[in-house]
């Protein structure tokens, strides 16, 4: 394991560990945990709270008729009835929780040209609208500075970059707000493959607010 | 001389229920299976009504899904990552998430099996058994001395299965206000400290 230096917020992990965190935003904090020992240790906690608390709760009693339906079909199931896990991806630099999507490694992905120096592949959205790609970054190359309407996610999976606030390496996590500029730059060494959650901007459908998303759109608000 | 009979605290209890575990696991022993069944269902039910209040269907679904994995998966479970009581609470949650991913109106393709660890073999360094009770200990004495608005958070996030916003948005609060509280929360349970 690296040691990452750029983890998720406590309240992040939290949410995590509760199950409440969109599934997008889950894998980023799922990529980074693959790396991160302390965010690993942290989450056997969190994990534990919740345990405690359902523990807390009143009981609510399970009839008869549950309880022998259940254990008359104890025979009967096998592990088709439960969800199957994805193959091991070919390359040791894709998460597990990725493989999902990327069956071969990051070679064979229908690559999208961004700009000269980066390029894009939409993995897939969330429920919620967010967009989850992956980012191609080349050595040395740059995004081009750019603002967001939503808060992006990003987990660096391989290389490095660094921009403003600094350097970012293997497994580190970070989240920029609405509003935040940067200007990432890749490593001379090697390219930089990142994961990037992106929320949709936010669409107001109330009858006044919606007067406000002309200002949105401009990123006023 | 009943009142001589030491009450069973909820150490003694878990040893018992981990005896359970491994007699299913083992021997595939029905009997063991249905204590674990007579002990953890009403509190898995008791999660999922937490966030769907009388949804008893609901309820009922979760208690067999729970109890399917651990039922095939028992054999697998590895008792130096988590004790008895978190692997259920981590199966309820994962779970629940995948039954709300099937029934959401707005559909997603991300499939969450892949991303909680589920405390079986391949998981991160287990860390020191020993530990572990004392962690518990005092996340369980933490949780009763904590001030009102910060339990009530924590009931929501873990329980309820609400996000930050819907918190906010519930309980009048600004974002910031949930999101510190969640963190001051988790700093007097000090679960944050890394050893």
């Amino acid at each position: 394991m690296s040691k990452s230096t750029n983890h998720p917020f406590e309240e992040l992990l939290a949410a995590y560990s509760a199950g409440s965190l969109p599934l997008s935003q889950a894998l980023c904090v799922s990529a980074h945990l693959e790396h991160c020992e302390s965010c690993g240790q942290k989450l056997a906690r969190l994990n534990r709270v919740g345990s405690e608390l359902m523990q807390q709760l009143k009981p609510a009693r399970a009839s008869d008729e549950l309880k022998n339906r259940m254990l008359d079909s104890l025979d009967s199931l096998t592990v088709d009835d439960i969800p199957p896990q994805h193959s091991v991806s070919a390359n040791p630099s894709v998460p597990r929780c990725l493989n999902q999507f990327i069956d071969r490694g990051y070679d064979d992905l229908p690559w999208k040209r961004v700009s000269a120096d980066i390029q894009s592949v939409e993995l897939c959205r969330d429920s919620n609208g967010a967009k989850v790609e992956l980012l191609k970054i080349k050595p040395g190359g740059s995004a081009t500075t750019h603002t967001h309407l939503g808060d992006e996610y990003t987990v660096i999976l391989e290389g490095s970059f660094s921009d403003e606030a600094g350097v970012y390496r293997e497994g580190d996590f970070m989240v920029r707000g609405t509003g935040d500029q940067h200007t990432p730059v890749a490593t001379q060494d090697r390219e930089c493959i990142c994961l990037a959650v992106t929320e949709g901007p936010v669409q107001f459908t109330g009858l006044f607010s919606r007067m406000l998303n002309p200002l949105i759109r401009r990123n006023y608000v | 001389m009943s009142s001589m009979t030491k009450r069973a605290t909820p150490g003694d209890k878990l040893v018992a229920l981990s005896a359970c575990l491994a007699r299913v696991a083992n021997d595939r022993d029905k009997s063991a299976f249905a204590e674990l069944f007579d002990h953890y269902a009403p509190q898995i039910r008791a999660y999922s009504l937490a966030r769907e209040p009388g949804s008893d269907l609901v309820a009922d679904d979760l208690v067999q899904e729970v109890m399917t994995r651990v039922w095939l998966k028992a054999a697998s479970y590895n008792p130096g990552l988590a004790n008895l009581n978190t692997w259920i609470f981590t199966l309820a949650r994962n779970c629940r998430i995948d039954y709300l991913r099937r029934n959401s109106r707005y559909a997603t393709e991300i499939d969450p099996t892949d991303m909680f660890n589920e405390m079986e073999d391949e998981g991160p360094d287990p860390f020191q058994l020993a530990q572990q009770s004392r962690v518990e200990e005092s996340i369980r004495e933490g949780l009763k001395q904590l001030p009102r608005e910060q339990s009530e958070i924590l009931t929501k996030v873990y329980l309820e299965g609400k996000s930050h916003q819907q918190a906010s948005d519930e309980l009048k609060l600004p974002l910031g206000t949930v999101k510190s509280r969640v963190r001051l929360a988790l700093k007097k349970l000090e679960v944050l400290v890394v050893r």
